[in-house]
């Protein structure tokens, strides 16, 4: 923008939220504006900080289960994933195969999950009212089907230690297999809806444009990187669990902006599909729990396990000192550092276009405040 | 491994640091590098010119130790760097002495600057230079208030709480982990 | 009756007329509210209001009822008249123009020779009110929202006169009744089908309603102009946009979809209300489904599409009318 429009003693500065219908939680953004133009967006981060990390440093390993889904509410499946396979790396625990099938199908079908909830709410943001409530009812399917083998439907505590809480059955099956067709059927409306329509492509195209070195200075990653054109997801990068075994792709974008963004995502969905569908077809037989001794002993020293999750890459950075109670538990959370880019893309862009941003960058605020 | 992996060791054990590889299987990273508080930042600017993304930026608490330059803090920063185009992950370390503070990175990578508040928030260390350093996740009555460092009869030895140097169960742990994934 | 009967009858015909018309603007607006709710719960898969009387038919008087018994907020350090003005203003202007709508050859309260004159002077205030209340409301919000409302209003109430001006230029008179009399044989939208898409546009630009409801826009102004109004004065600025909306829908069947003709029904000249209404309620059906179907748009293309494109193609329209009438 050119700053010298900008006249000094016209800026004036607006609090957009904790109480703002596009910020999707308890994050306060002071602009500095100067009309309907944003000149410096500041993020302030803090309102539900909880401290996961020192309950992790105060607690028996096991104890702190619950809390892994209770930092990225709307994707929790893959926050279970990322600890139980560290704490399964550090104290020498062989999970069976199986378990590690339940383990990718049950986070995939989260992470569809989480994409359906953001594409609604991103067209929301940009004032569109119906998606929503299409995402909705297609995530509901998928609410239905975890909440039948895990026990709850939103902050899962599904994984254990060497396996998972319960096995699948062919209930489970037969309505995941459903869910995909019905899935697939549903591209069309959400095509005819959104993709191919004019406003929401006027508003998104570029806009918040994320270059390559930019996602390099402040670490993006997930399908906001990926918008970039940089094919990096740490299924394919740094394969964990069974993922190496599915045949699946890594779609990226071409300029970084906000449309490419919205169709790395929606090209996600489908690959997630085709993973489950892989994992259903090859499913083996077995027990899905491995013998666990009961006071599980952390090995001294560091480690550290990264997963992908629907926002990015999660990394849990653990140090043990030969007990069962992790003496540092780091939580790298993928939105805090995919937010901590919005000073700089939001820089003399009108008050709309940063609405669309934040949007399109997939934020869930308790994940960021952890 | 290959020439990006030579290339980067290289280069940064001219910084005259500790460069140790790391069994990737065993503890999630590729290399560990043990950096001098004037070396922080020559490290970082060739770690962005090598392509690698910040990770994230933390502290690490344990028992100050007495060394022939006087009593350590027992504080550490520890950083975390990882590439997009291959699989490569730096663990860098670096000790805090008396002082708390620890020259910022933020100028270089920009996203050092919300990692570097919230760890000085959790662990009061102070970073020169950085923009600021106000508290971002904790509130402003809590300044001074340092929830992660650790109470005195809680505090261990850094021997106690790194990878035992080559041991004979250590062996155990490798083929253990290995075959887990 | 003494008194009645020394009256001027044409005075108690304008009372009568009025009283009329202000219950039908609160059934409208019943009609409407229902209408909205019911039709974007089907848009989107879902029942609608189901719980109060038969499928929710009753829920916008129990809604009315809450609205009504809600305490009216004054925040602090707002400006009190203004912000008390703001509802009142909205609500005043929109009632007038139904005075002079043909609803049917007998059914109009006044036929003025300059009637379409009229309703375009009335509506246009309504932005006063918009802007009145944002202003006074002392809120950065309020006012973003109010400002949006002014500078919308100014771009597309143009193209809206324009598209209007080539209708008057076939009918040759801005009197409704005789704009209705002229579409005897043909209505004007098939001789004008470029100024109604552009009337139409622009007539929901002008109500802003979605994808144009950039001063009430939600996820960027959180409620834009009525952000700091409760109760009452919130439920009034939505009489009067439900009321706008009719306005303007009626004033399209008016000018471009022939008024209350139609297949003829006994007692025509009175009757004609029923087609009169028919069309007027399609048109409101259709700016609905447009609401609960499309994204907003950004303000700079609302303007952009304004200026660029709605005023040039509504002057080209307004050439070719001329010439083509004159020959």
């Amino acid at each position: 923008m050119r700053e010298s429009h900008f006249q000094e003693h016209n800026r004036f500065f607006l609090n957009m939220g904790p109480q703002h219908p596009s910020t999707h939680g308890v994050l306060l953004i002071v602009l500095e504006m100067d009309g309907e133009y944003v000149l410096d967006p500041q993020p302030v981060l803090g309102f539900i900080h909880r401290m996961h990390e020192k309950m992790g440093e105060s607690r028996p390993c096991q104890g702190f289960m619950p809390n892994t889904a209770r930092m990225d509410y709307v994707c929790a499946l893959p926050y279970n994933h990322g600890y139980v396979s560290l704490i399964e790396k550090k104290a020498g625990i062989e999970v069976p195969k199986r378990a590690e099938y339940i383990r990718v199908i049950t986070s995939e079908l989260n992470r569809v999950a989480s994409h359906l909830l953001w594409l609604g709410a991103y067209l929301l943001d940009l004032g569109a009212f119906t998606p929503i409530l299409y995402g909705f009812d297609d995530r509901e399917h998928i609410l239905d089907i975890l909440e039948d083998v895990t026990g709850s439907r939103l902050t899962y505590c599904y994984y254990r230690f060497g396996g998972v809480y319960q096995d699948i059955d062919d209930k489970f099956v037969e309505a995941t297999r459903a869910f995909i067709k019905r899935l697939r059927k549903r591209y069309d409306i959400y095509e005819k809806l959104v993709t191919k329509n004019i406003i929401f492509i006027k508003r998104a195209e570029n806009i918040g444009i994320i270059a390559p070195d930019m996602a390099i200075r402040y670490g993006i990653t997930g399908p906001n990187l990926r918008g970039s054109g940089i094919a990096y997801d740490i299924r394919k990068n740094e394969p964990y669990s069974v993922y190496p075994e599915f045949d699946f792709e890594v779609p990226v974008g071409e300029r970084g902006d906000c449309l490419d963004r919205y169709m790395v995502r929606v090209r996600e969905m489908e690959q997630s599909l085709r993973i489950i569908e892989q994992a259903l077809d090859n499913l083996p037989d077995g027990p899905v729990r491995s013998k666990v001794p009961k006071k599980i002993k952390l090995t001294p020293g560091d480690c550290n396990f990264a997963v992908e999750a629907a926002r990015g890459e999660l990394s849990y950075y653990l140090v043990g000192d030969g007990t069962g109670v992790p003496y540092r538990l780091k939580i790298r959370v993928p939105s805090y550092s995919n937010l901590s880019c919005l000073p700089e893309l939001g820089q003399g862009i009108l008050l709309p276009d940063l609405v669309s941003i934040m949007g399109s960058l997939d934020l869930v605020i308790p994940e960021i405040d952890r | 491994m290959n020439q990006t992996y030579e290339d980067f060791k290289n280069n940064v054990l001219n910084l005259g640091v500790d460069v140790t590889e790391t069994d990737f299987n065993q503890r999630g990273y590729h290399l560990e590098i043990v950096l001098t508080l004037n070396t922080i930042r020559e490290f970082a600017q060739k770690a962005y010119a090598h392509g690698f993304y910040l990770v994230f930026v933390t502290g690490f608490h344990v028992l100050p130790q007495e060394t022939e330059g006087g009593k350590t803090s027992g504080l550490e920063v520890v950083y975390q760097f990882a590439k997009y185009d291959r699989l490569f992950r730096v663990k860098a370390r670096v000790s805090v002495s008396e002082d708390m503070t620890v020259p910022s990175i933020c100028h270089i990578y920009h996203g050092a600057n919300w990692h570097e508040r919230e760890t000085h928030d959790f662990y009061g260390i102070m970073f020169s230079d950085h923009p600021n350093l106000e508290p971002l996740l904790l509130c402003e009555e809590d300044r001074d208030y340092h929830p992660l460092l650790k109470e005195e009869k809680k505090l261990k030895s850094f021997e106690a709480v790194s990878w035992p140097a080559e041991s004979p169960d250590m062996a155990d742990i490798e083929t253990q982990t290995s075959s887990d994934l | 009756m003494e008194i009645i009967s020394t009256l001027p009858p044409e005075l108690i015909r304008m009372v009568f007329a009025a009283i009329i018309i202000i219950s039908f603007i609160f059934l409208n607006a019943v009609m409407m509210g229902y209408l909205e709710r019911k039709i974007a719960g089907h848009v989107q898969r879902r029942p609608g209001p189901m719980e109060v009387g038969f499928h929710g038919i009753l829920q916008l008087v129990v809604d009315g009822v809450k609205l009504v018994a809600k305490e009216l907020l004054i925040p602090v350090n707002v400006d009190r008249t203004l912000f008390r003005l703001a509802p009142i203003l909205s609500f005043t202007p929109v009632i007038l123009p139904l005075l002079v709508i043909p609803f049917s050859e007998k059914l109009q309260a006044r036929d003025l020779n300059l009637g379409l004159l009229f309703i375009v002077s009335m509506t246009s205030i309504n932005v006063m009110a918009l802007l009145v209340g944002g202003w006074g409301s002392n809120n950065k919000y309020s006012m973003f929202g109010a400002m949006r409302a002014v500078a919308q209003s100014i771009a597309y109430e143009i193209p809206i006169l324009l598209s209007m001006l080539a209708v008057i230029l076939m009918a040759n008179t801005f009197s409704l009744k005789e704009i209705v009399g002229a579409q005897q044989k043909i209505w004007f939208i098939l001789l004008q089908p470029l100024a109604f898409i552009i009337y139409i546009i622009s007539g929901i630009a002008e109500t802003n309603r979605a994808p144009f409801d950039l001063p009430e826009a939600e996820s960027e102004l959180t409620a834009g102009f009525h952000t700091e109004y409760s109760g009452m004065g919130f439920s009034l600025f939505f009489l009067g946009e439900y009321t706008n909306m009719f306005t303007v829908a009626s004033v399209a069947t008016v000018l471009f979809l022939g008024g209350w003709h139609g297949p003829s029904l006994p007692y025509g000249e009175y009757l004609g209300i029923v087609w009169f209404f028919l069309k007027v309620y399609f048109l409101l059906f259709f700016m609905i489904m447009i609401r609960w179907t499309y994204p907003r748009v950004r303000f700079d293309q609302l303007l952009n599409f304004a200026w660029k494109y709605l005023v040039p193609f509504s002057l080209a329209n307004i050439l070719i009318t001329a010439v083509v009438v004159k020959l």
